[in-house]
């Protein structure tokens, strides 16, 4: 057997491609099968996943995964590779509800926005010092992309206990929602889609400009080239350590954006048992900006799909007529990823990403 | 008439080294200029001086009358220098119009978009002036490599180049493409345009331009006219000494067979690579393979040196079947192997010369066996690399530190050093300067007098021509023919090498393809 034939079928693409089908062709039947017949648990998933309720609370949950998403894209795109989305959704946490608390209102800008503004802040700084790790120091970005993590999930609870005696902070209250005059009142995406917390609008902001940075601007052409081939760039007169500085700083200003959405647009404050409240949702972010392909568009579905999922999860465990253990019932997101992934065969890693670069270097 | 660009006593020294010597070089405006050299005389250097990549530590650059300093490739571009390097710099997922302006993209809305349509227009406008066939909306992953040559030409010209720099263009194109490229020039300084390509190969520089200046060892040996040359004396120039161009084959006789071939065919992913292929190889022979590349010759010679099983046929060597054989089996049974690709197959280029010469003989004393003897493994570097005047001549120097040709002269003494009864040879001389193409051509003719039975792949023609015994000639995995090299000639050839078949198979060039009557 030649080494070709038999790399073709270990790649098993026909294989790959008929599972997907086959999946979304069982899901579709489900949906079919719960409308049919609404007293099944079939009708009652169909319902629980088309409410109104459910579908807000899954663009919610969607803000920290998606607005991580995009900004792992721009650093990744960019040649670094960005793990340490989890630790900079989390500095971003905590210190928005803190400054919030500590500092309050400044020039009648509501505290609220300032610890907003604050905690984007963080992640940024934090972002830099990463990216001086990678460019400058010329760290595994790998290690220094955990090296963030883990320094996040030391520092906020450690702050948290330092300050409130707990590792949970105390209650400042969340940014409420914003109500669009006119369009609320359309039925079913109006409750949806506009009568949402400004962190939801501020996703879509986040997702649409991403997108539109990436693919219409110089700058997204540089990113993009600096992550397949630094040396053209470099050879074009660009310079390539500029680029990738402002996009591992991008990636923290927006997943800033994700991590404040969390604590102040859903919770009003930061919780910091255990994986702390972000709980693995900047990991996520990596999967999903993988499952997307690199577009920030994708990345948005995917981000959409698994908080959906979070978000039905979470439905199902109040409802006491099934005696789904809750911990299994949690594990859905996570064992869709795992499908997902599987089945997702098309994604395209930018060819220097990983790989430092320096000037003049032959 | 003026000039383009006067270099006057540039000086560049790295650390042990002076690569370049107080060189003087002036190029008219509007001609083709060739820098011609060996590998390692310092032409790169140079051009990366007039680049702005090195800062030399002596001389001045004058560019059509006035001294300029570069301390950046950005400043020779602003002064309108654009390079070609050998080794492209593009973005392969981006279309050709993107990588063309890349940096330099026009914008609109205040710089808040780029203007596509505007830089395609560019693109389309500047390619149709200078008759290049490409398309702006291509991802240039998906052209070939000739047209990518195209692009990065482009991409000098849309940032104002007057002067092209380029860094042995023709080393990656086909022999079509080559004269695709020689076809620009014209163009090119028919708009005016100075164009200064470096080369190691004398044909080239002859043809196509209008003055050659050597380098050697860093110095600038002289500058003459085409016109008024001719190859031996550029040679000469080259190498400081008298070189023989022309290949002298001695008649020998030829033995036993040592490696039989029968109706070999190779498939991957169900296309026949390779096709009834069936040929014989004597002592004391060498079989050349001529065709384009891409033709079956890299899957032909790896089914015969058992990097991967032939899909249907037998190769038998030394009357042996070699049916399951493994690679380790083919070097055990005395086939040595010059592969195609040396950085990616021939060497490790984290190792050291000492390592990269046990490569392959780890198994054998007395380097190898059951452990590495090391002093005797360095003793056998060095052997190699004072019998192939390997350069810099030190057994620990890293592989990739080499210049290409010394990496290849290494990885062809290793191979051949091996006592081999058998060798497949692909490309060897390839990147290998003139004096070193010598030399590796001397050694595959003592090992074919001395009963060595030799497969000689190449690219280039006149190699094939001037060492085999018989010529077999590759076309689509099979062999369309296989003609006395003697009486062969050149538009013979290249028909054949574009698959057209000779009308009668026993015509006055044919030979039988066992060998047979000669």
């Amino acid at each position: 057997m030649s080494v070709g034939r038999l790399r073709s079928a270990l790649d098993g693409g026909d294989l790959r491609r008929g599972l997907a089908y086959g999946l979304a062709a069982l899901v579709v039947l489900a949906a079919l099968y719960g409308l049919v017949f609404p007293e099944t648990m079939a009708g009652d998933l169909l319902r629980l996943a088309t409410s109104e309720s459910t579908l807000g609370a899954a663009l919610r949950l969607a803000v920290p995964i998606a607005c991580a998403a995009v900004g792992g894209i721009f650093a990744e795109k960019a040649g670094v590779i960005n793990i340490g989305l989890e630790g900079l959704l989390i500095i971003s946490a905590f210190t928005g509800v803190f400054v919030t608390d500590a500092v309050g209102s400044v020039f009648s800008i509501p505290g609220i926005w300032v610890g907003f503004v604050a905690g984007v802040l963080a992640s940024t700084l934090l972002s830099l010092l990463f990216a001086v790790v990678c460019i400058k120091f010329r760290a595994d970005q790998i290690i220094a992309g955990l090296a963030v993590w883990l320094i996040a999930l030391g520092l906020a609870p450690f702050a948290a206990t330092v300050v409130y005696g707990s590792v949970n902070t105390s209650s400042v209250g969340t940014l409420g929602t914003w109500t669009i005059p006119v369009l609320s009142e359309l039925p079913f995406v109006g409750p949806v889609l506009f009568d949402a917390s400004p962190t939801v609008y501020l996703m879509f902001l986040v997702v649409g400009g991403g997108w539109y940075v990436l693919n219409r601007t110089s700058f997204g052409r540089h990113v993009r080239a600096s992550g397949e081939n630094p040396k053209a760039l470099d050879t074009a007169g660009v310079d390539v350590t500029r680029v990738r500085y402002l996009a591992i700083t991008l990636s923290g200003v927006l997943s800033g954006i994700g991590g404040v959405g969390l604590s102040l647009g859903q919770v009003g404050q930061f919780i910091g048992n255990g994986q702390t409240m972000v709980n693995g949702k900047g990991f996520i972010a990596i999967v999903a900006y993988l499952f997307g392909n690199y577009n920030p568009l994708g990345a948005f579905g995917a981000s959409v799909l698994f908080a959906g999922l979070d978000a039905l999860q979470l439905r199902l465990q109040q409802i006491p007529a099934y005696a789904v253990p809750s911990s299994l019932v949690q594990t859905i997101p996570y064992v869709t990823v795992i499908v997902v992934l599987a089945l997702v065969g098309h994604t395209r890693v930018p060819s220097a990403a990983g790989d430092h670069y320096e000037s003049g270097e032959d | 008439m003026t000039d383009a660009v006067v270099l006057d006593d540039i000086t560049k020294r790295f650390p042990g080294v002076v690569a370049n010597d107080a060189v003087d070089l002036t190029v008219e405006t509007g001609s083709v200029h060739a820098l011609l050299g060996e590998n390692g005389a310092g032409k790169s250097t140079l051009m990366n001086v007039l680049y702005g990549l090195y800062q030399p530590e002596g001389g001045t650059i004058e560019l059509d009358g006035e001294v300029r300093e570069f301390d950046a490739p950005r400043d020779a571009i602003d002064a309108g220098i654009g390079m070609i390097h050998q080794h492209f710099m593009l973005v392969p997922p981006m279309t050709v119009g993107e990588n063309v302006v890349l940096g330099n993209e026009p914008t609109k809305w205040g710089g808040l978009a780029t203007d596509r349509s505007r830089a395609r227009e560019a693109v389309r406008e500047l390619s149709e002036r200078y008759g290049f066939a490409v398309d702006p909306d291509e991802r240039v992953e998906e052209i070939s490599v000739g047209e990518r040559q195209r692009v990065e030409i482009l991409k000098a010209l849309y940032r104002g180049a007057d002067l092209l720099i380029l860094d042995e263009p023709t080393a990656v194109l086909t022999p079509q493409e080559v004269e695709e490229l020689f076809d620009v020039f014209e163009e090119l300084t028919a708009e005016g345009k100075t164009v200064l390509f470096i080369t190691h190969k004398l044909g080239e520089a002859m043809t196509v331009a209008d003055d050659i200046t050597v380098l050697r060892d860093g110095e600038n040996v002289g500058t003459v006219d085409a016109d008024g040359t001719d190859r031996e004396q550029l040679a000469e120039m080259m190498v400081g000494r008298e070189v023989v161009l022309d290949i002298e084959t001695e008649s020998v006789e030829t033995g036993g067979t040592v490696l039989d071939v029968d109706e070999l065919t190779v498939t991957e992913e169900g296309t026949d690579q390779v096709r009834n292929v069936d040929f014989e190889i004597r002592e004391g022979e060498i079989l050349g393979v001529a065709g384009v590349d891409g033709n079956g010759q890299a899957e032909l010679v790896e089914a015969l040196t058992g990097l991967r099983s032939p899909d249907e046929g037998t190769v038998t060597l030394d009357g042996e079947n070699l049916a399951g054989v493994s690679r380790r089996g083919h070097i055990e049974r005395g086939m040595a192997y010059v592969p195609e690709d040396r950085q990616e197959r021939g060497l490790v280029m984290d190792f050291d010369l000492t390592e990269n010469g046990v490569l392959g003989g780890q198994h054998t004393p007395p380097v190898g066996g059951t452990r590495i003897d090391w002093p005797s493994a360095r003793e056998h570097a060095s052997d190699v690399i004072e019998t192939y005047d390997v350069r810099p001549p030190d057994p620990e120097a890293g592989a990739k530190s080499l210049s290409g040709g010394n990496q290849q002269k290494f990885l062809v003494g290793r191979e051949l050093e091996r006592d081999p009864g058998m060798v497949v040879a692909t490309h060897p001389t390839r990147g290998v300067d003139v004096g070193s193409t010598e030399f590796v051509h001397d050694r595959l003719l003592a090992l074919r007098e001395s009963g060595v039975a030799v497969l000689l792949i190449s690219a280039n023609l006149a190699e094939v021509r001037g060492l085999s015994d018989r010529l077999a000639v590759m076309h689509d995995g099979e062999f369309v023919d296989v003609v006395d090299p003697e009486t062969v000639t050149e538009e013979e050839l290249g028909l054949l090498m574009a698959g057209e078949r000779p009308d009668e198979p026993t015509t006055a060039e044919s030979v039988s393809a066992d060998g047979g009557e000669r």
